[in-house]
């Protein structure tokens, strides 16, 4: 029998070793995790959340017209989890396991989190596998403390588990499956009704498993929000974030946002006190600042939970703001220091005389800080504050 | 009596007959003069006014002309001494040193740098780090890394060297003007008590730190305005009666060499033009009157009655003014990579933390970096070099620029190079960078 020289599970493999290469914390900063956008599940989710969407969104605009046509495409030619747990699957210790034992959740899960997304909340957005694969090669992007390491370790618990349950991921869980599969539903439908035969049994028992999730999916919308309240305190945030409640249950964790910032000043929550806001993105300015010439968090947030922004509209993106703290300054110590305000890429920091010190000291205009953090890197004493401002606004 | 009386007054006669014509004339000549100069209305145009042309006298032609006595100045002119050459040197104020010695800039920063091997080391040797090295055998002279002088030392101390290097100081005396032939420069116009007069000169080395020489000569700059500050000292901080009721400590300034004397340092007002009279002389009155209510608070507080203010900068603390647009223009990115240079006169540090790449380093961590004799060279003017804050590198690198230490280094490096364009008789465009590397060295200068 002649082999095919592009079988499926062939394009697999490559395109499973390029989303490696894109998924490592490596280069090609801008183009970080671009499988996250070939992701349909995530991008109905932000559209549906946000009602808006951004260019590289037609990456999954694409797949999900394929996967229309052709069943379960993107899991055939492009998934690198799929292709994950299929290795995994042929060294399983359990090969004869029957998998029609397991009930599918997958068409469930994915109409339920939909549905749900409608109401205001995207329920399962974080079981997408893209999300899953992403987080866990955010790991090798440095020191990362334990909690972190075990927050993503999704990817390779799911293929330990194809040990004991080939199989069980993709045709019975995943979501970006049971999304496609309601595709494919939705193209037989169409189909079946045009030539007008009766609708097969096996599709009404799916109808109603599925009318019940998605009334599962409209109440957990409606009703898990109001416990998902993030503490009054706000964090800082990358700049163009959404509001934190919302931007809590949009961010899917793949890290890119982490991976992509030039800086690295972008870290996961690891704060136990609001875990719904756990392992989502917050900037800290120890060493480095948010560049001013940058935007690559917003480029490669495939949710949305942070914008895309234009460098010119960095200018007004408030992501936290400066507080100068007199007792340590050195300047009002009489030294011959003005670092803040030479750091300040937007005339923010003034050099001014205080009567009430009779020195002069910086001050901070706060119409025009956007919190970048430059000021409070280089201040010799660190005595410059960043504060998440009140509001996250854009 | 009779012949004695007539012939005193024949010689009388005699004598007004001379004379009275003689003072008619000088009278008449001095009428005429001062109607050509002030009288002619056709010299003034508007608000300017063309001056006539005069006769000047040329004081001295010489090899090597240094313009300002500063740090820079100074070490120049005793680098260029020591070759050989003749060398003058032209000081507007009493004393050498300017802003690090009048001016009471007394720390001199940037002394110490971070070499490849990632230690901290002194980098700055030469004539300034013997400057440094004499200030601290006379004990006038605190801290290892960037160490806090005393003035009065260091003025006697760069007198003392330039004394010895045979160097021939013009106190008293302002630059006034360049003689150009051409694209060269032949020498300048001074003034002084003497009046207007000119030097002549082989070699003119602008150390002026505002670049009004190069700035006369039409070579292009960077003009900027940065802060201006006027520094005071303190007396008797060491006499402050903490057991006074009602006392509270109060702000007295940093210790210096000289016991019971605090260094107050003002950054003063931002975006000022260091090269403008009006705004130098209204920062002056400024700062001298806020000086003064700033000691009678302190002494007003209980505890500081015996605080006085000891006394003030000779001159205002213009940080950076004109910027060379030279050869070369050093940037912090050089200063932060190691940049080596072929024509390296010099190596500097640096003393205070800098955003780079958008990483903090610390001066604990800052790399020592090098200067090329290209960086003091103006893009037009020949026979002309430039030392001094105003020497030739971007805005991004002006808070190490402007330092006394970079201002030694610099200084050193054109003095040398001065003197060897004299020994060689070549232009200073012309001269081999490794012969001056060679000269550096035997004056005692590090080149890594």
């Amino acid at each position: 029998m002649k082999r095919h020289l592009f079988t499926s599970n062939k394009i697999r493999l490559v395109s499973s070793a390029l989303a490696v290469v894109f998924a490592l914390p490596l280069f090609w900063k801008g183009l970080a995790g671009l499988y996250t956008w070939f992701s349909p599940f995530i991008l109905l989710h932000s559209v549906i959340v946000l009602k808006s969407f951004v260019w590289m969104n037609f990456l999954g605009m694409v797949v999900l017209v394929f996967s229309f046509m052709r069943k379960r495409w993107f899991c055939r030619y492009m998934c690198p989890v799929g292709y994950g747990c299929d290795l995994v699957s042929k060294y399983s210790i359990r090969r004869n396991f029957k998998l029609s034992r397991v009930p599918d959740f997958s068409k469930g899960l994915a109409i339920a989190s939909l549905v749900a997304a409608a109401a205001g909340l995207p329920l399962f957005i974080l079981l997408d596998p893209m999300a899953l694969f992403h987080g866990f090669f955010s790991v090798f992007s440095g020191n990362k403390p334990f909690w972190v390491i075990v927050s993503f370790s999704g990817l390779p618990v799911l293929l330990a588990i194809h040990l004991f349950i080939p199989g069980v991921w993709c045709a019975r869980i995943c979501p970006l499956g049971g999304l496609q599969d309601l595709f494919g539903m939705a193209r037989q439908t169409i189909r079946k009704t045009r030539s007008e035969k009766k609708r097969n049994s096996e599709f009404k028992g799916s109808g109603r498993r599925l009318f019940i999730a998605s009334g599962l999916g409209i109440a957990s919308g409606l009703l898990i929000p109001r416990y998902l309240h993030t503490s009054s305190y706000q964090r800082i945030r990358p700049p163009a974030s959404l509001p934190s409640d919302l931007f809590n249950v949009l961010c899917i964790r793949c890290s890119n946002c982490v991976k992509a910032c030039p800086t690295q000043i972008i870290d996961n929550n690891t704060d136990t006190s609001d875990p719904v806001a756990w392992m989502t993105p917050v900037v800290h300015f120890e060493n480095s600042y948010c560049l001013e010439n940058c935007n690559f968090c917003g480029r490669v947030c495939p949710t949305g939970a942070i914008s895309p922004f234009s460098i010119d509209a960095k200018k007004k993106i408030v992501m936290a703001l400066a507080v100068v703290h007199l007792e340590a300054c050195l300047l009002t110590k009489r030294s011959e220091c003005d670092r803040c305000k030479e750091a300040c890429k937007y005339d923010a920091i003034k050099i001014e005389y205080l009567a009430e010190k009779n020195q002069m000291a910086p001050v901070v205009d706060n119409d025009k800080c956007i919190g970048c953090g430059a000021c409070a890197v280089i201040c010799p004493p660190f005595t410059i504050d960043m504060i998440p401002p009140e509001e996250i606004g854009f | 009596m009779q012949r004695r009386n007539f012939l005193t007054r024949l010689m009388l006669a005699g004598g007004a007959f001379t004379l009275g014509p003689a003072c008619g004339r000088r009278i008449n000549l001095e009428q005429t003069e001062s109607s050509e100069a002030n009288g002619d209305l056709s010299l003034i145009t508007g608000n300017r006014i063309t001056e006539p042309e005069r006769q000047i006298p040329v004081l001295a032609e010489t090899d090597v002309l240094v313009i300002g006595g500063g740090p820079s100045g100074a070490a120049a002119a005793i680098a260029a001494s020591r070759t050989g050459a003749e060398t003058w040197l032209v000081e507007r104020y009493n004393h050498l040193g300017g802003l690090w010695t009048g001016g009471l800039v007394l720390p001199l920063l940037s002394t110490h740098g971070v070499d490849k091997e990632n230690n901290r080391r002194q980098v700055i040797y030469g004539i300034g780090g013997e400057m440094s090295q004499r200030l601290k055998a006379v004990g006038m002279s605190i801290d290892e890394i960037n160490p806090v002088i005393d003035p009065e030392a260091a003025k006697y101390v760069i007198e003392e060297m330039a004394r010895e290097a045979g160097v021939k100081v013009l106190y008293h005396t302002w630059c006034a003007n360049v003689i150009m032939d051409g694209p060269t420069i032949q020498g300048i116009f001074v003034e002084n008590k003497s009046g207007r007069m000119a030097l002549l000169a082989k070699v003119v080395i602008d150390c002026t730190g505002d670049g009004d020489i190069f700035h006369w000569a039409g070579d292009s700059y960077d003009l900027m305005k940065y802060h201006i500050g006027l520094v005071h000292r303190l007396g008797n901080v060491d006499r402050i009666d903490t057991g006074k009721p009602g006392y509270q400590p109060m702000s007295l300034g940093e210790p210096t060499p000289v016991p019971g004397v605090g260094w107050v340092n003002m950054r003063g007002k931002d975006d000022q033009n260091g090269v403008d009279a009006l705004t130098l002389s209204e920062l002056q009155t400024e700062y001298r009157l806020k000086i003064w209510e700033d000691v009678q608070k302190i002494r007003q507080t209980p505890g500081h009655e015996k605080v006085f203010l000891l006394d003030t900068a000779s001159q205002l603390g213009v940080r950076v003014s004109r910027i060379l647009e030279g050869e070369y223009r050093l940037s912090l990115e050089d200063s932060m990579t190691y940049k080596s240079f072929d024509d390296v006169i010099g190596i500097c540090g640096a003393w205070t933390t800098m955003l780079y790449k958008g990483k903090r380093v610390a001066p604990a961590q800052r790399p020592m970096w090098q200067i090329p004799y290209r960086s003091l060279l103006p893009k037009k003017t020949e026979n002309l070099l430039v030392a001094g804050r105003c020497f030739s590198y971007e805005r991004d690198l002006v808070e190490d620029g402007r330092i006394i230490g970079t201002a030694l280094i610099t200084g050193h490096g054109a003095g040398a190079a001065a003197g060897l364009a004299i020994k060689e008789r070549e232009s200073v465009k012309n001269i081999d960078a490794d012969k001056l590397k060679k000269l550096l060295k035997a004056q005692g200068a590090w080149l890594g």
